[in-house]
Protein backbone atom coordinates (compact mmCIF):
# COMPACT_ATOMS: atom_id res chain seq x y z
CA UNK A 1 0.00 0.00 0.00
CA UNK A 2 1.34 3.62 -1.35
CA UNK A 3 -0.10 5.90 1.40
CA UNK A 4 0.33 9.88 1.64
CA UNK A 5 -1.47 11.87 3.84
CA UNK A 6 -1.58 15.34 3.66
CA UNK A 7 1.48 15.88 1.48
CA UNK A 8 2.98 19.45 0.76
CA UNK A 9 6.10 20.21 -1.37
CA UNK A 10 7.18 23.64 -1.31
CA UNK A 11 9.71 25.30 -3.88
CA UNK A 12 10.33 29.01 -3.05
CA UNK A 13 7.21 30.48 -2.26
CA UNK A 14 5.55 28.15 -4.55
CA UNK A 15 3.31 25.31 -3.17
CA UNK A 16 3.55 23.04 -5.28
CA UNK A 17 1.66 19.77 -3.92
CA UNK A 18 -0.98 21.74 -1.14
CA UNK A 19 -2.52 18.73 1.13
CA UNK A 20 -2.51 15.59 -1.17
CA UNK A 21 -4.08 12.53 -0.10
CA UNK A 22 -3.67 9.10 -1.68
CA UNK A 23 -3.80 5.55 -1.65
CA UNK A 24 -2.78 2.94 -3.76
CA UNK A 25 -3.57 -0.54 -3.04
CA UNK A 26 -1.55 -3.66 -4.16
CA UNK A 27 -3.34 -4.28 -7.78
CA UNK A 28 -4.74 -0.98 -8.34
CA UNK A 29 -3.84 1.36 -11.24
CA UNK A 30 -4.08 4.46 -10.30
CA UNK A 31 -4.09 7.22 -13.08
CA UNK A 32 -3.10 10.45 -12.39
CA UNK A 33 -4.04 13.61 -14.53
CA UNK A 34 -3.87 17.04 -14.53
CA UNK A 35 -2.70 19.95 -16.61
CA UNK A 36 1.23 21.00 -16.92
CA UNK A 37 2.49 21.98 -13.67
CA UNK A 38 -0.24 20.85 -11.54
CA UNK A 39 2.64 19.00 -9.34
CA UNK A 40 2.15 15.55 -10.84
CA UNK A 41 5.99 14.72 -11.25
CA UNK A 42 6.18 16.30 -8.07
CA UNK A 43 4.28 13.88 -6.43
CA UNK A 44 5.41 10.80 -8.41
CA UNK A 45 9.18 11.89 -6.47
CA UNK A 46 7.87 12.77 -3.27
CA UNK A 47 6.95 9.11 -3.50
CA UNK A 48 10.38 8.05 -4.73
CA UNK A 49 12.44 10.02 -2.16
CA UNK A 50 13.29 12.48 -4.60
CA UNK A 51 11.85 15.57 -2.67
CA UNK A 52 11.46 15.66 0.57
CA UNK A 53 8.32 16.32 1.84
CA UNK A 54 7.60 19.88 3.47
CA UNK A 55 4.72 18.16 5.43
CA UNK A 56 2.48 15.36 5.66
CA UNK A 57 3.72 12.09 5.13
CA UNK A 58 4.14 8.75 2.66
CA UNK A 59 4.79 4.97 3.42
CA UNK A 60 5.27 2.65 0.95
CA UNK A 61 4.00 -0.54 2.84
CA UNK A 62 4.00 1.18 6.36
CA UNK A 63 8.18 2.46 5.09
CA UNK A 64 8.02 6.38 5.85
CA UNK A 65 10.01 7.41 2.98
CA UNK A 66 10.80 10.90 5.62
CA UNK A 67 12.77 8.55 7.36
CA UNK A 68 16.18 7.61 5.57
CA UNK A 69 16.33 3.95 6.95
CA UNK A 70 13.19 3.47 5.87
CA UNK A 71 13.48 4.81 3.01
CA UNK A 72 16.15 2.35 1.17
CA UNK A 73 13.46 -0.38 2.48
CA UNK A 74 10.89 1.83 0.32
CA UNK A 75 12.74 2.22 -2.43
CA UNK A 76 13.07 -1.75 -2.99
CA UNK A 77 9.15 -1.88 -3.35
CA UNK A 78 8.73 0.68 -5.89
CA UNK A 79 10.34 1.24 -9.77
CA UNK A 80 10.11 4.46 -11.46
CA UNK A 81 10.09 4.79 -15.01
CA UNK A 82 10.81 8.87 -16.16
CA UNK A 83 9.63 10.85 -18.78
CA UNK A 84 13.14 11.22 -20.04
CA UNK A 85 14.42 7.87 -19.69
CA UNK A 86 16.73 8.42 -17.27
CA UNK A 87 19.57 5.49 -18.27
CA UNK A 88 22.65 5.62 -17.69
CA UNK A 89 24.78 5.96 -20.76
CA UNK A 90 27.95 4.43 -20.39
CA UNK A 91 26.04 1.10 -19.76
CA UNK A 92 24.60 -1.50 -22.29
CA UNK A 93 21.14 -2.30 -22.04
CA UNK A 94 21.70 -4.83 -20.28
CA UNK A 95 23.91 -3.67 -17.29
CA UNK A 96 21.04 -0.16 -16.85
CA UNK A 97 18.93 -3.41 -16.08
CA UNK A 98 20.97 -5.36 -13.93
CA UNK A 99 22.67 -2.82 -11.92
CA UNK A 100 19.88 -1.92 -9.28
CA UNK A 101 19.58 -5.66 -8.61
CA UNK A 102 22.86 -6.58 -7.99
CA UNK A 103 24.09 -3.45 -6.04
CA UNK A 104 20.83 -3.14 -4.25
CA UNK A 105 19.16 -6.51 -4.29
CA UNK A 106 22.18 -8.09 -4.12
CA UNK A 107 21.68 -10.45 -6.45
CA UNK A 108 23.89 -13.06 -7.70
CA UNK A 109 25.49 -11.20 -11.60
CA UNK A 110 24.83 -14.23 -13.61
CA UNK A 111 21.02 -14.82 -12.33
CA UNK A 112 20.51 -11.06 -12.59
CA UNK A 113 21.61 -11.01 -15.93
CA UNK A 114 19.96 -14.07 -17.00
CA UNK A 115 16.74 -12.00 -15.91
CA UNK A 116 17.61 -8.97 -17.27
CA UNK A 117 17.82 -10.42 -20.75
CA UNK A 118 14.57 -12.67 -20.64
CA UNK A 119 12.88 -8.99 -19.04
CA UNK A 120 14.49 -7.54 -22.27
CA UNK A 121 13.23 -10.39 -24.63
CA UNK A 122 9.74 -9.72 -23.31
CA UNK A 123 9.56 -5.99 -24.52
CA UNK A 124 11.32 -7.73 -27.95
CA UNK A 125 15.14 -5.96 -27.44
CA UNK A 126 16.38 -9.69 -27.07
CA UNK A 127 19.02 -8.64 -29.49
CA UNK A 128 19.68 -5.27 -28.38
CA UNK A 129 20.97 -6.25 -24.37
CA UNK A 130 23.97 -5.12 -25.63
CA UNK A 131 23.70 -1.86 -27.02
CA UNK A 132 24.21 1.06 -25.62
CA UNK A 133 21.55 3.68 -24.84
CA UNK A 134 22.75 6.53 -27.50
CA UNK A 135 22.62 3.56 -30.21
CA UNK A 136 19.10 2.77 -29.50
CA UNK A 137 15.67 4.84 -30.32
CA UNK A 138 13.73 6.64 -27.70
CA UNK A 139 10.77 4.08 -27.64
CA UNK A 140 13.79 1.08 -27.29
CA UNK A 141 15.16 3.49 -24.73
CA UNK A 142 12.13 3.91 -22.87
CA UNK A 143 11.91 -0.26 -22.95
CA UNK A 144 14.70 -0.48 -21.48
CA UNK A 145 13.82 1.87 -18.97
CA UNK A 146 10.46 -0.17 -17.88
CA UNK A 147 12.70 -3.45 -18.05
CA UNK A 148 15.42 -1.64 -15.36
CA UNK A 149 12.70 -0.80 -13.12
CA UNK A 150 10.61 -4.16 -13.61
CA UNK A 151 13.87 -5.64 -12.61
CA UNK A 152 13.76 -4.92 -9.29
CA UNK A 153 10.30 -7.19 -8.98
CA UNK A 154 8.89 -3.73 -7.39
CA UNK A 155 5.17 -4.26 -5.91
CA UNK A 156 4.65 -0.63 -7.39
CA UNK A 157 5.58 1.14 -10.64
CA UNK A 158 5.41 4.65 -10.75
CA UNK A 159 4.93 5.94 -14.15
CA UNK A 160 5.58 9.48 -15.10
CA UNK A 161 4.70 10.70 -18.33
CA UNK A 162 6.18 7.85 -20.03
CA UNK A 163 5.41 8.07 -23.45
CA UNK A 164 5.26 11.82 -23.96
CA UNK A 165 8.78 11.92 -25.29
CA UNK A 166 7.78 9.22 -27.93
CA UNK A 167 6.52 10.07 -31.62
CA UNK A 168 3.32 8.08 -31.92
CA UNK A 169 4.65 4.71 -33.22
CA UNK A 170 6.44 4.31 -30.79
CA UNK A 171 4.48 5.22 -27.73
CA UNK A 172 2.00 2.56 -28.94
CA UNK A 173 5.05 0.26 -28.41
CA UNK A 174 5.16 1.48 -24.97
CA UNK A 175 1.52 1.53 -24.12
CA UNK A 176 1.21 -2.20 -25.15
CA UNK A 177 3.65 -3.19 -22.55
CA UNK A 178 1.92 -1.05 -19.81
CA UNK A 179 -1.60 -2.62 -20.44
CA UNK A 180 0.25 -6.53 -20.80
CA UNK A 181 1.37 -5.66 -16.90
CA UNK A 182 -1.91 -4.01 -16.15
CA UNK A 183 -3.61 -7.05 -17.13
CA UNK A 184 -0.82 -9.34 -15.20
CA UNK A 185 -1.97 -7.28 -11.94
CA UNK A 186 1.07 -5.09 -11.66
CA UNK A 187 0.34 -2.62 -9.33
CA UNK A 188 0.93 0.92 -10.92
CA UNK A 189 0.71 4.96 -10.55
CA UNK A 190 0.41 6.20 -13.58
CA UNK A 191 0.99 9.66 -14.48
CA UNK A 192 0.16 10.79 -18.08
CA UNK A 193 -1.87 12.49 -20.76
CA UNK A 194 -2.94 9.30 -22.69
CA UNK A 195 -6.82 9.83 -21.60
CA UNK A 196 -8.03 6.96 -23.82
CA UNK A 197 -5.57 4.45 -22.68
CA UNK A 198 -5.76 5.50 -19.09
CA UNK A 199 -9.21 4.90 -19.24
CA UNK A 200 -8.71 1.53 -20.23
CA UNK A 201 -6.20 0.32 -17.89
CA UNK A 202 -7.17 2.18 -14.84
CA UNK A 203 -8.97 0.81 -11.93
CA UNK A 204 -8.88 4.82 -10.73
CA UNK A 205 -8.71 7.95 -11.60
CA UNK A 206 -7.19 10.79 -9.71
CA UNK A 207 -7.15 14.71 -11.05
CA UNK A 208 -4.30 17.38 -9.50
CA UNK A 209 -5.24 20.70 -9.76
CA UNK A 210 -2.82 23.49 -8.64
CA UNK A 211 -0.94 21.17 -6.26
CA UNK A 212 -4.58 19.98 -4.77
CA UNK A 213 -6.07 16.42 -5.52
CA UNK A 214 -9.42 17.49 -6.51
CA UNK A 215 -11.01 13.73 -7.76
CA UNK A 216 -10.26 10.47 -6.87
CA UNK A 217 -12.78 7.63 -8.72
CA UNK A 218 -13.19 4.52 -10.04
CA UNK A 219 -12.71 5.01 -13.37
CA UNK A 220 -15.89 4.92 -14.62
CA UNK A 221 -16.98 7.11 -12.29
CA UNK A 222 -14.70 9.70 -13.20
CA UNK A 223 -15.80 10.07 -17.19
CA UNK A 224 -19.42 9.73 -16.65
CA UNK A 225 -21.05 12.86 -16.90
CA UNK A 226 -22.31 13.01 -13.70
CA UNK A 227 -18.69 11.93 -11.87
CA UNK A 228 -15.83 13.81 -12.70
CA UNK A 229 -17.38 15.43 -15.57
CA UNK A 230 -19.64 16.99 -13.81
CA UNK A 231 -16.94 18.90 -12.71
CA UNK A 232 -15.88 21.70 -15.07
CA UNK A 233 -12.51 21.96 -14.99
CA UNK A 234 -12.00 18.36 -15.53
CA UNK A 235 -14.28 18.29 -18.69
CA UNK A 236 -12.29 21.44 -19.77
CA UNK A 237 -8.89 19.16 -19.44
CA UNK A 238 -10.32 16.40 -20.94
CA UNK A 239 -11.74 18.05 -23.98
CA UNK A 240 -8.59 19.89 -24.56
CA UNK A 241 -6.16 16.69 -24.29
CA UNK A 242 -8.53 14.48 -26.80
CA UNK A 243 -8.18 17.11 -29.23
CA UNK A 244 -4.85 17.05 -29.29
CA UNK B 1 91.93 23.92 -12.64
CA UNK B 2 88.86 23.46 -14.52
CA UNK B 3 87.80 20.03 -16.13
CA UNK B 4 85.75 21.67 -18.90
CA UNK B 5 85.17 18.42 -21.19
CA UNK B 6 82.19 16.33 -21.19
CA UNK B 7 82.72 12.87 -19.59
CA UNK B 8 80.79 9.96 -20.26
CA UNK B 9 80.47 10.06 -15.90
CA UNK B 10 78.18 12.76 -17.25
CA UNK B 11 75.62 10.68 -18.71
CA UNK B 12 75.37 9.12 -15.11
CA UNK B 13 74.50 11.62 -13.49
CA UNK B 14 71.84 12.88 -16.45
CA UNK B 15 70.26 9.71 -15.85
CA UNK B 16 70.25 10.71 -12.03
CA UNK B 17 68.84 13.61 -12.28
CA UNK B 18 65.84 12.48 -14.67
CA UNK B 19 65.44 9.76 -12.28
CA UNK B 20 65.23 12.13 -9.15
CA UNK B 21 62.85 14.52 -11.86
CA UNK B 22 60.64 11.35 -12.87
CA UNK B 23 60.63 10.04 -9.38
CA UNK B 24 59.02 13.35 -7.40
CA UNK B 25 57.20 13.46 -10.32
CA UNK B 26 55.53 9.96 -10.26
CA UNK B 27 55.04 10.02 -6.25
CA UNK B 28 53.44 13.41 -6.25
CA UNK B 29 51.39 12.72 -8.86
CA UNK B 30 50.33 9.87 -6.80
CA UNK B 31 49.92 11.67 -3.66
CA UNK B 32 48.37 14.47 -5.44
CA UNK B 33 45.60 11.90 -7.34
CA UNK B 34 44.69 10.82 -4.28
CA UNK B 35 44.61 13.49 -2.20
CA UNK B 36 42.37 15.63 -4.91
CA UNK B 37 40.40 13.15 -5.16
CA UNK B 38 39.47 12.33 -1.69
CA UNK B 39 38.65 16.19 -1.94
CA UNK B 40 36.39 16.21 -4.55
CA UNK B 41 34.47 12.96 -2.93
CA UNK B 42 34.50 14.97 0.53
CA UNK B 43 32.75 17.80 -1.67
CA UNK B 44 30.41 15.17 -3.25
CA UNK B 45 28.93 14.06 0.27
CA UNK B 46 28.59 18.17 1.10
CA UNK B 47 30.59 17.71 4.41
CA UNK B 48 30.01 20.66 6.19
CA UNK B 49 32.94 22.70 7.14
CA UNK B 50 35.50 20.47 5.66
CA UNK B 51 33.73 20.99 2.02
CA UNK B 52 34.70 24.74 2.68
CA UNK B 53 38.16 24.43 4.11
CA UNK B 54 38.85 22.57 0.92
CA UNK B 55 37.49 25.16 -0.95
CA UNK B 56 39.55 27.32 0.45
CA UNK B 57 42.95 25.80 0.60
CA UNK B 58 42.76 24.55 -2.70
CA UNK B 59 41.97 28.50 -3.87
CA UNK B 60 45.63 28.87 -2.00
CA UNK B 61 47.58 26.14 -3.88
CA UNK B 62 46.50 27.34 -7.02
CA UNK B 63 46.42 31.20 -7.11
CA UNK B 64 50.23 31.47 -5.56
CA UNK B 65 53.66 30.91 -7.31
CA UNK B 66 54.73 27.09 -6.23
CA UNK B 67 58.34 28.30 -5.90
CA UNK B 68 56.91 30.44 -2.93
CA UNK B 69 54.63 28.00 -1.33
CA UNK B 70 58.31 25.76 -1.71
CA UNK B 71 59.89 28.17 0.61
CA UNK B 72 56.83 28.51 2.63
CA UNK B 73 57.30 24.68 3.22
CA UNK B 74 60.62 24.38 3.26
CA UNK B 75 62.30 27.53 5.45
CA UNK B 76 58.54 28.31 6.89
CA UNK B 77 58.16 24.53 8.43
CA UNK B 78 61.07 24.59 10.33
CA UNK B 79 60.61 27.92 11.41
CA UNK B 80 56.91 27.34 12.49
CA UNK B 81 56.49 24.17 13.41
CA UNK B 82 60.21 23.16 14.70
CA UNK B 83 60.21 20.73 11.63
CA UNK B 84 62.96 20.36 9.98
CA UNK B 85 62.88 18.90 6.20
CA UNK B 86 64.73 18.23 3.56
CA UNK B 87 64.61 19.47 0.71
CA UNK B 88 62.93 16.35 -0.92
CA UNK B 89 60.66 16.09 1.67
CA UNK B 90 59.63 20.19 0.97
CA UNK B 91 59.52 19.15 -2.61
CA UNK B 92 57.26 16.14 -2.23
CA UNK B 93 54.84 17.87 0.19
CA UNK B 94 54.74 21.38 -2.29
CA UNK B 95 54.12 19.23 -5.34
CA UNK B 96 51.80 16.80 -3.68
CA UNK B 97 49.81 19.88 -2.71
CA UNK B 98 49.65 21.56 -6.40
CA UNK B 99 48.89 18.45 -7.83
CA UNK B 100 45.98 17.90 -5.53
CA UNK B 101 44.56 20.80 -5.62
CA UNK B 102 44.65 21.05 -9.46
CA UNK B 103 42.95 17.37 -9.20
CA UNK B 104 40.64 18.92 -7.05
CA UNK B 105 39.33 21.68 -9.43
CA UNK B 106 39.57 18.95 -12.66
CA UNK B 107 37.44 16.02 -10.23
CA UNK B 108 34.97 18.65 -9.14
CA UNK B 109 34.25 19.26 -12.81
CA UNK B 110 34.01 16.34 -14.07
CA UNK B 111 31.60 15.24 -11.52
CA UNK B 112 29.46 17.61 -12.00
CA UNK B 113 29.41 17.47 -15.87
CA UNK B 114 27.14 14.30 -15.04
CA UNK B 115 23.39 14.49 -15.58
CA UNK B 116 21.50 14.82 -12.85
CA UNK B 117 18.78 12.55 -14.17
CA UNK B 118 20.90 9.56 -14.62
CA UNK B 119 21.95 10.07 -10.75
CA UNK B 120 18.40 10.69 -9.64
CA UNK B 121 17.21 7.34 -11.19
CA UNK B 122 19.87 5.14 -9.73
CA UNK B 123 19.26 7.12 -6.16
CA UNK B 124 15.43 6.01 -7.15
CA UNK B 125 16.31 2.75 -7.22
CA UNK B 126 18.05 2.61 -4.14
CA UNK B 127 22.00 2.76 -5.08
CA UNK B 128 23.25 4.79 -2.23
CA UNK B 129 25.37 7.92 -2.60
CA UNK B 130 28.71 5.47 -2.91
CA UNK B 131 27.52 3.03 -5.26
CA UNK B 132 25.88 5.92 -7.22
CA UNK B 133 29.90 7.72 -7.47
CA UNK B 134 30.88 4.06 -8.08
CA UNK B 135 28.92 3.19 -10.98
CA UNK B 136 27.60 6.01 -12.48
CA UNK B 137 29.98 9.02 -11.89
CA UNK B 138 33.52 7.73 -11.62
CA UNK B 139 33.24 5.74 -15.07
CA UNK B 140 31.61 8.89 -16.59
CA UNK B 141 33.90 11.38 -14.91
CA UNK B 142 36.54 9.42 -15.74
CA UNK B 143 36.41 9.72 -19.33
CA UNK B 144 35.66 13.45 -19.21
CA UNK B 145 38.83 14.60 -16.52
CA UNK B 146 41.45 12.07 -18.61
CA UNK B 147 42.25 14.70 -21.36
CA UNK B 148 42.98 17.94 -18.87
CA UNK B 149 44.35 15.68 -16.62
CA UNK B 150 46.90 14.44 -18.87
CA UNK B 151 47.10 18.15 -19.31
CA UNK B 152 47.83 18.89 -15.89
CA UNK B 153 50.56 16.14 -15.68
CA UNK B 154 52.53 17.24 -18.56
CA UNK B 155 52.82 20.69 -17.02
CA UNK B 156 53.61 19.38 -13.02
CA UNK B 157 56.34 17.26 -14.69
CA UNK B 158 57.60 20.88 -16.05
CA UNK B 159 57.15 22.62 -12.59
CA UNK B 160 59.24 19.88 -10.81
CA UNK B 161 62.44 22.01 -11.93
CA UNK B 162 61.67 24.69 -9.46
CA UNK B 163 62.85 22.40 -6.83
CA UNK B 164 66.52 22.55 -8.15
CA UNK B 165 66.60 26.11 -6.38
CA UNK B 166 66.37 24.45 -2.44
CA UNK B 167 69.07 21.66 -3.43
CA UNK B 168 66.96 18.96 -4.83
CA UNK B 169 69.48 16.99 -7.34
CA UNK B 170 67.00 16.94 -10.09
CA UNK B 171 67.39 16.94 -13.58
CA UNK B 172 67.69 20.94 -13.43
CA UNK B 173 69.74 20.91 -11.15
CA UNK B 174 72.29 18.40 -12.73
CA UNK B 175 71.92 20.97 -15.52
CA UNK B 176 73.14 23.63 -13.98
CA UNK B 177 76.16 21.52 -12.24
CA UNK B 178 77.13 20.62 -15.62
CA UNK B 179 76.75 24.30 -16.87
CA UNK B 180 79.06 25.68 -14.71
CA UNK B 181 81.34 23.13 -14.97
CA UNK B 182 81.66 22.78 -18.67
CA UNK B 183 80.82 26.44 -19.54
CA UNK B 184 78.73 25.03 -22.79
CA UNK B 185 74.98 26.07 -21.73
CA UNK B 186 73.95 25.25 -25.11
CA UNK B 187 74.78 21.83 -25.19
CA UNK B 188 73.58 20.94 -21.67
CA UNK B 189 70.14 23.00 -21.69
CA UNK B 190 69.39 22.12 -24.81
CA UNK B 191 69.83 17.69 -23.89
CA UNK B 192 68.23 18.30 -20.38
CA UNK B 193 65.36 20.58 -22.37
CA UNK B 194 65.11 17.18 -24.83
CA UNK B 195 65.15 15.00 -21.54
CA UNK B 196 62.03 16.90 -20.39
CA UNK B 197 60.57 16.78 -23.42
CA UNK B 198 60.68 13.21 -24.28
CA UNK B 199 59.18 12.50 -20.53
CA UNK B 200 56.54 15.41 -21.03
CA UNK B 201 55.52 13.10 -24.49
CA UNK B 202 55.86 9.93 -22.45
CA UNK B 203 52.94 11.42 -20.30
CA UNK B 204 50.67 12.22 -23.51
CA UNK B 205 50.85 9.39 -25.01
CA UNK B 206 50.10 7.57 -21.94
CA UNK B 207 47.01 10.09 -21.25
CA UNK B 208 45.77 9.33 -24.61
CA UNK B 209 46.13 5.57 -24.57
CA UNK B 210 44.32 5.78 -21.38
CA UNK B 211 41.56 7.90 -22.30
CA UNK B 212 41.38 5.61 -25.94
CA UNK B 213 40.69 2.64 -23.37
CA UNK B 214 38.39 4.65 -21.37
CA UNK B 215 35.91 5.26 -24.17
CA UNK B 216 36.80 2.05 -26.12
CA UNK B 217 35.90 0.15 -23.19
CA UNK B 218 31.97 1.91 -22.71
CA UNK B 219 32.11 2.23 -26.68
CA UNK B 220 30.29 5.34 -25.15
CA UNK B 221 29.76 7.85 -27.78
CA UNK B 222 28.24 10.80 -25.19
CA UNK B 223 24.63 11.61 -24.83
N1 LIG C 1 13.08 21.69 -8.49
C1 LIG C 1 12.11 22.64 -8.64
N2 LIG C 1 12.35 23.90 -8.27
C2 LIG C 1 11.42 24.86 -8.38
N3 LIG C 1 10.19 24.65 -8.88
C3 LIG C 1 9.89 23.39 -9.29
C4 LIG C 1 10.84 22.33 -9.19
N4 LIG C 1 10.26 21.20 -9.65
C5 LIG C 1 9.02 21.56 -10.03
N5 LIG C 1 8.79 22.86 -9.81
C6 LIG C 1 7.53 23.58 -10.07
O1 LIG C 1 6.50 22.85 -9.45
C7 LIG C 1 5.34 22.88 -10.25
C8 LIG C 1 4.87 21.47 -10.51
O2 LIG C 1 5.82 20.82 -11.32
P1 LIG C 1 5.66 19.33 -11.78
O3 LIG C 1 5.44 18.48 -10.59
O4 LIG C 1 6.80 19.00 -12.65
O5 LIG C 1 4.33 19.41 -12.63
P2 LIG C 1 3.75 18.38 -13.67
O6 LIG C 1 4.55 17.13 -13.64
O7 LIG C 1 2.33 18.18 -13.25
O8 LIG C 1 3.81 19.06 -15.00
C9 LIG C 1 5.69 23.65 -11.50
O9 LIG C 1 5.21 24.95 -11.34
C10 LIG C 1 7.17 23.62 -11.53
O10 LIG C 1 7.66 24.77 -12.14
MG1 LIG D 1 5.70 16.25 -15.13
Amino acid sequence: MIKAQSVRKVFGSVTVLDGVDLTVAPGEVVSILGSSGSGKSTLIRCINGLERLDGGSITVDDFDVSKPKELAEARKRSGTVFQMFNLYPHMTALQNVTLAPVEVLKRPKAEAEAEGRALLASVGLADRADAFPSQLSGGQRQRVGICRALAMKPRYLLLDEVTSALDPEMTADVLDILAKLAKEGTTMVFVTHEIEFARTISSRVVFLEKGRLVVDLPTEQFFAADGGLANPRIAQFLSKMRKD
Amino acid sequence: MRYTEFTPFDIVLLAQGLGVSVGLFLATTVIGLLIGTLWAVVRFYRVPVLTQVITFVAELLKNSPVLVQLFLVFFGFPAFFHINLGPVEAAVITLSGNTAAFVYVIAVSAIESIGRDQIEAARAFGLTKWQVLRHIIAPQAMAFAIGPLTGLLVNQLQVTSLISVIGVMDLTKIGNILNLRTLKPFIVWAVVGVLYYLAAKLIAYAGATLERRLRAHTAWKGL
